[in-house]
């Protein structure tokens, strides 16, 4: 049990420790994006990790999450509703709900090629109509709302990002808890075995299209609690959050994570973001380095940075993971090089003056510069690419089962 | 309203003709190796792009050839290093990283490019109207757009009908399976097919480069369109693929040229609204405003009510 | 009282009529074997009882019930449950959730999401007793898709017998096993359809008439005998269509 509890309590120290650790304006800002988008990227792997179904409109669930939040908040401004703004997520998340109710009754039917498309059809509509739609969707500027006109909670009245953070904190924390428990239902369960097998799950007793539904449903609800959060956080909606782009964002986070963990979706939200905001302040090629690193993971890591992590435990029960220490250190020193070095590259072929990298001045005009970057990048990749075999063998040495049946799961 | 009407029609078959040539590709592509190939549309603004760097230096007609070509070629590398890595994770995978890699395309094209609008020009040969009709003219180059169109039609008509390749890749298209019995180098074939498909979408990006503009967002206007397209006529048909694209282009066309919507709609029924109704958005909707909807509307339709397409046989 | 009963069961795909119009009655508890040349239709019968596929003509009675037209898990929930003739496992779950999934709709639990799975007391033990049944314990908790073929096999009887359903239909259970195999496949299923109805299909004709109380000859999609296997064995239009080859090579 204790063990169990473990990985939940130190995830609601995290939740609440790291306010402390970054309590810039920037800090908190970031720690609000990280929020929303763990519930984002988590209610996304209820839908393609666990249950086998692509979407590519994920946002929409998101979004109208969002804008009913919003309205809500307008209400509460209003004074055509009176409660305190801290129950504003689940208002997104019913709004998602209901439209997951709708879209799933017909959607669901099948997985595969014909669920993605209409999933993409259906995001497109979507789209399109909030431009249409003016009144309820405030066409091209969008709709705002202002958090700080409902009943104080405790005396807190939400000027504050920080006191926005704690509120999402809680709800992530909630959001995350039951998106946990429900893998561990029937349903969720169920859904496992209809993404591994529809038609086997059929000849148990159970219809593949109402587990589907199951899901999408609550998949829907989850991301419209991330939605009722960006509004709360951002006090503003536009169409762009229940486009295309943002439902393509969240496939890859949970992609690049890693779809069937857990944990997956978490870790992916996490990179993402980070990248986003952090990267985004160095350089205009950021989106050039995230679509770099999306093909490079499908292609690579299939299974994602978590899978990536998995792929250890074997070593790591047969204490065998030691091992694999130096033989990384050697191919991630060469591998670093060369990524730095590449990445000068890119960046001094855009630059127009002299910029520096890493400390060091490069200048687009200086043959030397560009020199130095060609050289290093060149001997880094040979330099990795001849420590790949000695990187092979100890990974086999670390993973050859040594005594009768470790056990997997 | 006649010359609205023909005008429309001519404009609807260009664009129908030319969203045939990008889902000819990726109908082919389809059939052959299961992949949906996201990333189509992207190949097409490659192909705009490489023209239009051609033509600064060559002039037109040297990009018109040499643009798909490199466009093909790069297509032919893409799949032999990165989607056969991918096809051992399954469709998902394969879907999941040619929507990467159309992510990962445009990025790049701004990266080369830039993000602004270039200026690709149609051809100077072409700079003249057609012929004029009711007072408005039609551009030789829209002709000219057309008449390529209509023989890539043909062409592939032709291959596919009665040249050997064409058989196989018949025999293919129709039971996917087999062709590797029949001891075909199938990675080759899926290798070629990929190459020439984008090729074909390289060409049709070269002759819509300089009517609908070339810029880095034109992948994204077409890429989910010519996605409808093959869906809508049923994955793996060709001829579906046709009928889909000229009815898409035709729609849209009209949609757009006709100035009805629901308020001429409502004076036909007699009903009024006030303008702060709070269904007004909806009772004022015109026709033009929902053209680029209709596509998906009719796409979200037909997948519920016929999910083989209109032409498709095969279940998905 | 026959247990499941077909009348007139006709089956067209396109214009090709694959079942021309069967009559079959299985009684309650009997071990009924379907055997036939490749292509008489074995399997599209099994799909048309099981719901995978529907009848273009006739009627399907299960416990008095019509179910030509049901869904496979509406005829499932009646308490029929069959396996098939290629593995048909959730490869990525273990071997446990394998077993559990198959449990669940017949342990009352529907599609519930407010109750544990790891809390069900009953209901993992009884997965523990299926999975003892069918000698998996020491898989217990690898994936399924990670088994050995014969496990594989065993896996796949498990999840047609954990609901306990009351008539139990077996493609082929021992297709591509070796002999040493194959014998363990027959024990066991003795083992699992005991004091159950079993209709299988199967070629290897040494375990149809070990197996089987009765046996039904199926050729081009018609039923030409249905009889205790000694008579079977006599049948001269079962020898002419089918038997004597197999017979004979055995």
């Amino acid at each position: 049990m204790i063990k169990k509890l473990t990985p939940w309590i130190g995830y609601g120290i995290a939740l609440l420790i790291l306010p402390q650790l970054f309590d810039s304006v920037l800090g908190i800002s970031l720690l609000n994006q990280l929020a929303i988008a763990i519930v984002f990227a988590l209610s996304y792997n209820m839908l393609l990790g666990q249950g086998g179904m692509l979407s590519f409109g994920h946002a929409v669930y998101y979004g109208l999450g969002g804008f009913l939040a919003v309205h809500a908040l307008i209400k509460i401004e209003y004074e055509e509703m009176y409660f305190s703004i801290i129950y504003i997520p689940f208002i997104g998340g019913l709004s998602g709900l209901i439209a997951a109710l709708f879209i799933g009754s017909f959607s669901t039917h099948k997985a595969g090629t014909v669920f993605a498309m209409i999933s993409l059809g259906i995001a497109e509509l979507v789209a399109a109509s909030s431009l249409i739609l003016e009144s309820f969707f405030g066409g091209e500027a969008g709709i705002s709302g202002d958090r700080t006109y409902g009943p104080p909670f405790f005396g807190i009245e939400f000027f504050q990002d920080s006191e926005i953070y704690y509120i999402a904190a809680v709800w992530v924390f909630i959001a995350t808890l039951f998106m946990y428990l429900f893998t561990k239902t029937p349903a969720g369960r169920l859904a496992n075995a209809v993404r591994d097998n529809p038609e086997r799950a059929e000849f148990i007793g159970y219809s593949a299209r109402w587990v589907r539904f199951i899901s999408f449903c609550a998949s829907g609800f989850f991301a419209g609690i991330a939605g009722g959060l960006f509004a709360l956080n951002y006090e503003f909606l536009t169409s762009e959050n229940l486009n295309a782009v943002t439902s393509g964002r969240v496939l890859l986070m949970a992609y690049i994570g890693g779809l069937g963990y857990f944990i997956g979706p978490i870790i992916g939200a996490v990179v993402l973001t980070l990248m986003n905001t952090l990267l985004s302040n160095y350089t205009e090629l950021w989106l050039l380095y995230v679509g770099v690193m999306f093909v490079l993971t499908v292609m690579f890591l299939p299974r994602g940075f978590a899978g990536f992590i998995m792929m250890h435990q074997l070593a790591w029960t047969q204490g065998t993971l030691n091992q694999l220490f130096k033989p990384y250190l050697i191919t991630a020193l060469p591998a670093g090089v060369f990524v730095l070095a590449t990445v000068a590259l890119i960046e001094l072929s855009h630059a127009e003056e002299t910029l520096h990298f890493l400390g060091m001045p490069l200048n687009p005009e200086s043959a030397i510069s560009w020199s130095i970057g060609l050289i290093l990048a060149t001997a880094a990749f040979y330099a990795t690419r001849r420590t790949l075999p000695q990187l092979r063998d100890a990974w086999d040495t670390a993973n050859t089962i040594s005594e009768e049946e470790g056990e997997s799961s | 309203m006649i010359e609205v009407f023909i005008f429309a029609t001519l404009n609807g078959l260009v664009t129908g003709l030319l969203l045939f040539m990008l889902a000819s590709g990726l109908t082919l592509i389809f059939s052959m190796m299961g992949v949906l190939n996201f990333a189509h549309a992207s190949f097409y603004m490659l192909g705009a792009y490489f023209a239009y760097s051609i033509s600064l230096q060559f002039g037109y007609w040297t990009g018109l050839i040499f643009a798909p070509l490199i466009v093909g070629v790069l297509g032919a590398v893409i799949e032999r290093y990165g989607l056969r890595k991918v096809h051992q994770s399954g469709h998902v995978a394969e879907l999941v990283f040619t929507f990467g890699l159309a992510f990962l395309i445009e990025e790049a094209v701004q990266f080369f490019w830039g993000p602004d609008t270039k200026g690709y020009q149609t051809p100077e040969l072409l700079n003249f109207p057609l012929f004029t009709l009711f007072g408005q003219e039609f551009s030789a180059y829209r002709g000219f757009m057309i008449a390529i169109s209509i023989s890539i039609f043909m062409g592939l008509y032709y291959v596919l009908t009665r040249s050997r390749i064409g058989i196989i890749i018949q025999a293919a298209i129709t039971h996917p399976n087999t062709v590797a019995n029949l001891g075909h180098n199938v990675p080759m074939i899926f290798m070629c097919v990929f190459g020439v498909g984008t090729a074909l979408a390289g060409l049709a990006g070269v002759i819509a480069g300089p009517v609908l503009t070339t810029f880095p967002g034109m992948a994204a206007v077409l890429g989910s369109i010519v996605f409808v397209i093959v869906v809508i006529g049923g994955l793996g048909s060709l001829a579906g693929a046709f009928i889909a694209s000229l009815l898409i282009g035709l729609l849209q066309s009209y949609a757009i040229a006709s100035d009805l919507g629901m308020p001429d709609l409502l004076n036909l029924l007699g009903v009024e609204f006030e303008r702060s109704h709070p269904l007004h958005d909806l009772w004022t909707i015109t026709l033009p405003q929902i053209a680029p909807v209709l596509p998906f509307l009719l796409l979200v339709l037909v997948l519920i009510f016929r999910p083989t397409g209109l032409m498709g046989k095969r279940e998905q | 009282m026959s247990i499941l009963s077909l009348r007139n069961v006709h089956k067209n795909f396109g214009i090709t009529p694959i079942i021309r119009g069967i009559d079959l009655d299985v009684e309650e508890g009997e071990k009924h074997a379907i055997i036939g040349p490749n292509g008489a239709g074995k399997s599209t019968l099994f799909h048309l009882i099981s719901g995978r596929y529907g009848v273009s003509e006739g009627s399907i009675a299960f416990k008095g019930q019509q179910i030509q037209n049901k869904q496979p898990y509406e005829i499932n929930r009646l308490g029929l449950a069959r396996s098939f003739q290629v593995t048909n496992i959730f490869p990525r779950l273990n071997v446990f959730e394998n077993i559990r999934c198959a449990l669940l709709w017949s342990e009352g639990y529907k599609y519930s999401f407010w109750q544990l799975l790891d809390r069900q007391k009953r209901l993992n033990e009884k997965t523990e007793q299926v999975i003892a049944q069918i000698g998996l314990e020491k898989r217990a908790f690898y994936p399924a898709g990670e088994l050995a073929y014969a496990q594989q096999r065993a896996l796949e009887l498990g999840i047609a017998v954990a609901s306990g359903a009351e008539l139990i239909m077996l493609d082929e259970p021992v297709a591509g096993m070796s002999h040493s195999e194959a014998e363990n496949a027959v024990a066991l299923i003795r083992k699992i359809t005991a004091g159950k109805t079993l209709i299988m299909v199967e070629h290897d004709m040494s375990i149809v008439f070990d197996l089987a109380d009765r046996i039904s000859v199926l050729v081009y999609g018609e039923v030409i005998a249905t009889d205790v296997p000694e008579n079977i064995r006599g049948n001269s239009r079962v020898q002419e269509a089918y038997l004597g080859e197999v017979v004979s090579d055995a």
